[in-house]
């Protein structure tokens, strides 16, 4: 450290912020999918971002959620403060943070999970069964990477697909890595085969 | 010398607390002795699984206060030594902060801060930087940092064992939760570009163990390790620069406390440090400290921007010493200070004792258990200056 | 007139020097504690050829830790009440080529240290730890111990102490420490020949050493080293002690693990 006074934000606050929220249950996976896409953002793709997720005792099998902060200057702030994506594996986290979400921003969520009919006007939102597609690989535990999958369809062109590729490969254990890669490309899929471009 | 069992040169993805550990190791820290408590436990995790690989030793003991003096065993014995505690158990090791302080050894202290009083909660806090400086019993200065990013979690480690080995003294990380749990980027430079900081050595000043004093020779006194052979009486009560103690007059107490804590004070100026931005000419400030500064920094360029406030941002990278004179002389006269801090206005103590009189008034932003959002700063900046 | 043979262990002239006398009172028991681990000391370091560099002395607070205070010409530490044995346990994690002897008292290792004591014997990491027990707390002027036998007036019992009291050595055994024996002043053989075993034990060796104190006992020395004299009984296989009788001798003599060689295995995984 320099003793002398420094400057160190001589260029202007990046408020081209780009926020993320995932929240569903504990056991979902939303954690790990946080920190996927934080190694993805700045390992891989070389862009700055803060990952936080829940934290309290509620996050011990209760509720949970995962955040991450993209920019390509400094990211000061470190939570959400509107998110510009919500991805909502559980009712609970829908009533929680839906009215966290910019009114365009994107919700993408389980159906399952969050009956549809239930979702306010005005909000975009994309279905992706997770639980059910996961259960065809074998195990609901893959839920998060189909979700991954469906969410990288809505932020591609903040992110390279071979860097998240690479950041799930370095993440999961190995074992499952076939798995995952697997659940990552049906829920990338799902998205490609019901919404359109 | 580092070596591939460091963490490597470039970009990484950790958490703060890994991080902290990752500094730590390359600072030279071959000894780290804790217990778990929450929100601390991931740094004592890390370093169970990295110490060793490093060739150091990990140890779990039975409490905090057992843990502290693991780092008081373990720098006499000749090696850097680290914990991390959170608030409760910070306030376990105050007692051997004390001794660490008459004795001069060096160690450092992490603390993960979380709300009090009691068992408060575990989430986030700044409730201790008071604890930091006074919970300690007795006379005698102290150095603590406080980081606001990952890499700093990284940098302010390694700067914590420096200036612990150059002062022999202990040394508090004072991280948050928050700063602990986040995960961000971390940039390690060429290992050979990090400066490393040893303790000075009477074997290395030509010192022989019949002339050597553990406590003389200079401002911060050449340290001996035991078993090199100079038999030194490591002790905890005031002594002659030998060490003596059969001696006591309230003279040699005199010169014993203030020797020691006026090598800190006196060199405020070169061991604190401070961050500023859109500081020139600002009619108001925020002072802050912290994972809090990023918030603050957040606010005072959405206050300058969307409501043309001229408003600094000022943030004390060090907490303790506290640099009084540095801050009178930057800053000469403003309108308005703020200073937002996770708790009901602890710094805010020492920043009006230095500041009174350079400026109309002096706020408190407080928040209790969480990390201020940008809109709660802006909108008590706004409240008290429309 | 010739001078005393343990001496030169103690910072007696020199330009370190003139320390002496020690603080301890007259008839005091630490003293004899003091001169039986230097006898002890100084036959491993000629017997076993370690360095005299190597030994650290560690006490914490109390009458028994100004036996290191600044008398030693060792390294020692003069530590915090109760902490001797993490201390202890940090040097030897900076350098296990340290001997590290911990000299302390009964209210240092029985009560405030009593945590730190049953988990460094379950360690059974590699210190010697002499315990100098009077039964009271002397430094602050003769009060109740978790060693005081129950009935006995002290300075903060003065109707009488209505605790049960702590078998150290027991304790120690229990804890899980591999060489526990507990002799008295007036064994002072038997307490060098203890010592040493203790210290060439790999693992928490524990001696517990009963002392006199006559200044709080208000007893003369010579009637307190008798009466330690005549109330222990040798410890015999698995032979009852009859009640009020001090036992003395070997509690344990094991081999286990040692914590510093076990964690070496960690360590070693990745040269």
């Amino acid at each position: 450290m320099n003793s002398e006074p420094v400057n160190a934000y001589n260029k202007p606050s990046q408020l081209d912020r780009f926020e993320i929220r995932i929240a569903g249950f504990g056991g979902q996976g939303v954690v790990t999918i946080g920190r996927i896409l934080g190694v993805a953002f700045t390992v891989h793709d070389r862009k700055n971002s803060v990952n936080t997720q829940s934290y309290g005792p509620e996050s011990r099998g209760g509720a949970c959620r995962s955040e991450i902060v993209m920019s390509d200057g400094d990211i000061n702030y470190p939570y959400v403060r509107k998110a510009d994506v919500f991805v909502c594996l559980s009712q609970t986290a829908y009533d929680t943070y839906i009215h966290d979400l910019k009114e365009d921003g994107l919700l993408l969520l389980d159906p399952n999970s969050v009956p549809t009919d239930s979702i306010d006007d005005g909000y975009k939102f994309y279905s992706i069964p997770a639980m059910e597609l996961a259960r065809q690989i074998g195990s609901v535990k893959f839920q998060n990477t189909v979700a991954l999958g469906a969410l990288y369809v809505l932020i591609k062109e903040h992110l390279n697909e071979e860097s998240l590729r690479k950041a799930i490969a370095e993440s999961v254990p190995r074992e499952t890595l076939e798995e995952n890669i697997k659940a990552f490309g049906i829920g990338l899929e799902h998205m490609k085969a019901h919404y359109a471009e | 010398m580092p070596n591939n069992r460091h963490i490597q040169p470039g970009v990484h993805y950790l958490q703060g607390s890994q991080a902290c550990v990752e500094g730590a190791i390359i600072a030279g820290c071959r000894v780290y002795g804790g217990y778990p408590i929450t929100p601390a436990s991931e740094v004592m995790e890390h370093a169970a699984l990295r110490i060793p690989q490093i060739g150091g030793r990990f140890i779990q003991m039975e409490d905090e206060i057992a843990s502290a003096c693991i780092l008081l065993g373990a720098s006499w014995g000749g090696a850097k030594a680290m914990t991390a505690t959170s608030s409760p158990g910070f306030s376990l090791m105050q007692e051997t902060i004390s001794y660490g302080i008459m004795s001069e050894t060096p160690l450092v202290i992490v603390d993960v801060q979380r709300p009090g009083p009691g068992q408060g909660y575990i989430t986030t806090s700044q409730e201790d930087v008071m604890q930091a400086r006074w919970g300690h019993h007795g006379e005698g200065s102290i150095i603590a940092l406080a980081p606001a990013s990952v890499q700093e979690m990284f940098e302010f480690t390694i700067e914590a064992f420096n200036l612990s080995e150059k002062w022999r003294t202990p040394v508090l990380l004072m991280a948050e939760e928050t700063v602990a749990h986040m995960r961000e980027r971390l940039i390690v430079p060429p290992l050979e570009e990090i400066r490393i900081v040893n303790r000075k050595k009477p074997q290395d000043l030509g010192i022989a163990p019949e002339n050597y004093l553990p406590w003389g020779h200079d401002m911060v006194a050449p340290m001996a390790n035991w078993g090199e052979g100079y038999n030194v009486n490591l002790i905890g009560l005031v002594h002659l620069e030998d060490g003596n103690v059969t001696k006591y007059d309230l003279q040699m107490h005199d010169a014993c406390v203030k020797r020691f804590y006026h090598k800190i004070e006196d060199n405020v100026d070169t061991i604190s440090q401070i961050e500023t931005a859109h500081f020139e000419k600002c009619k108001h400030l925020v002072v802050c400290y912290g994972s809090v500064s990023r918030t603050a920094i957040e606010a005072v360029t959405e206050a300058r921007k969307e409501h043309n406030l001229e408003i600094g941002y000022l943030r004390l990278k060090t907490l303790w010493p506290f640099p009084e004179k540095k801050l009178r002389s930057l800053i000469k006269k403003v309108d308005t200070i703020f200073v937002p801090e996770m708790n009901l206005g602890m710094m805010k103590h020492p920043i009006t004792e230095a500041l009174r009189d350079r400026c109309r008034k002096i706020i408190s932003i407080p928040s209790l258990g969480s990390l201020h959002t940008p809109e709660y700063i802006l909108s008590v900046i706004h409240e008290e200056l429309k | 007139m010739k001078k005393h043979p343990m001496l030169k262990y103690l910072k007696e002239e020199g330009p370190m020097g003139d320390r002496l006398p020690m603080i301890l009172c007259p008839g005091c028991g630490s003293g004899q504690v003091l001169n039986a681990a230097f006898h002890a000391i100084d036959k491993i370091i000629e017997e076993d050829g370690i360095a005299k560099e190597n030994f650290v002395f560690i006490t914490g607070v109390g009458c028994s830790a100004r036996l290191t205070s600044h008398y030693l010409n060792f390294d020692s530490g003069w530590t915090i009440h109760g902490r001797t044995l993490p201390i202890a346990t940090g040097a030897l994690l900076a350098n296990p080529e340290l001997r590290i002897i911990v000299i302390t008292g009964d209210g240092d290792t029985g009560a405030i240290g009593g945590n730190h004591f049953i988990h460094a014997c379950r360690r059974n990491i590699d210190l010697t730890i002499l315990c100098i027990n009077n039964g009271l707390y002397g430094m602050t002027g003769g009060q109740v111990a978790p060693t005081t036998g129950i009935g006995l007036k002290t300075s903060t019992t003065p109707y009488g102490n209505t605790e049960e009291s702590f078998d150290l050595s027991k304790m120690a055994e229990t804890a899980g420490a591999t060489y526990v024996a507990r002799w008295t002043t007036a064994h002072p053989r038997q307490t060098v020949r203890a010592i040493m075993k203790g210290v060439r034990k790999k693992g928490t060796a524990f001696i517990e050493i009963m002392s006199q104190c006559p200044v709080h006992w208000k007893e003369t020395p010579v009637d307190m080293l008798k009466a330690l004299k005549k109330n222990s009984v040798r410890l015999k296989g698995d032979e009852a002690v009859p009640n009020g009788k001090i036992p003395i001798g070997e509690f344990c003599n094991i081999e286990k693990p040692e914590w510093i060689e076990s964690y070496q295995k960690v360590i070693d995984q990745f040269n």
